[in-house]
């Protein structure tokens, strides 16, 4: 997994790249928790995300319930097909702020 | 087609790449597998990721191996996951309710949607044996 971020105004926009699996979960939550926790509007864009396992949907469970808990929120951008298909077959797309 | 393949994979989260590419490799030999390529791949890395996550929590650095099987015969695809880790006890394992939204706990579920069997069995030589079956007959 690689990522990078860009940030404008209080919009934080962090573009995942890869396979998110439970080797670099903690690395996608090191990115995108401060962000929440500063309380940034936070943008996952999930366009090159090929591959997400229950590991990667914790990640965005665990950084839209710190974003509610905090008073901000996390949407996801450009969901992949496979990506959104996982997401479906967690019965989540009522959940989590698909863009 | 029969298919008939077996890996050992070291017991580590690095190792779960490997163990998709293994299975991707696998189901890139017959179509009948096109349509569901993308879930079994899942299915089988989650088992996979259970084996480190769960039979061997609290072990690192370990040397073991586990072992994945793949076989296709008569429109059955069955698949096996042979560790040395801590028994399971299958009463057990539970997926979490899926409306108490937390992180966790959808590994097994998905597994469990995306096959239509989910057994432990005893094998010589191992302390966990989980077999994972499809039936292909109606797709």
């Amino acid at each position: 997994m690689s990522y990078n971020v860009k940030e404008e105004g209080n919009i934080a926009t962090v573009y995942l790249n890869g396979e998110i699996d439970m080797d670099v979960t903690e690395s996608a939550k090191e990115v995108i928790l401060p962000l929440v926790e500063a309380k940034k509007e936070v943008h996952l864009n999930l366009k090159d995300v090929q591959y997400m396992d229950s590991s990667g949907i914790s990640v965005l469970i665990e950084s839209h319930q710190k974003a509610l808990e905090v008073g901000t929120t996390v949407k996801l951008k450009e969901i992949s097909k496979s990506v959104l298909k996982v997401i479906m077959m967690a019965k989540l797309e009522q959940v989590l702020n698909l863009d | 087609m029969d298919i008939s393949e077996s890996k050992d994979f070291p017991v580590h989260t690095k190792s779960l790449r490997e163990v998709r590419d293994f299975a991707r490799e696998i189901f890139d030999q017959s179509p009948i597998f096109n349509n569901q390529k993308d879930e079994l791949v899942l299915a089988i890395a989650e088992a996979a990721q259970n084996i480190v996550k769960h039979a061997y929590k609290d072990i690192s650095n370990t040397k073991d191996i586990m072992q994945i099987k793949i076989s296709f015969k008569d429109n059955e695809l069955k698949i096996g996951f042979y560790d040395k880790g801590k028994p399971v006890n299958q009463e057990n394992i539970k997926h979490r309710k899926l409306d108490d939204i937390k992180p966790g706990g959808l590994g097994t579920f998905f597994i469990q949607q995306i096959m239509d069997e989910v057994v432990f069995k005893e094998a010589t030589g191992w302390h966990n044996h989980l077999v994972l079956t499809k039936n292909f007959n109606q797709q």
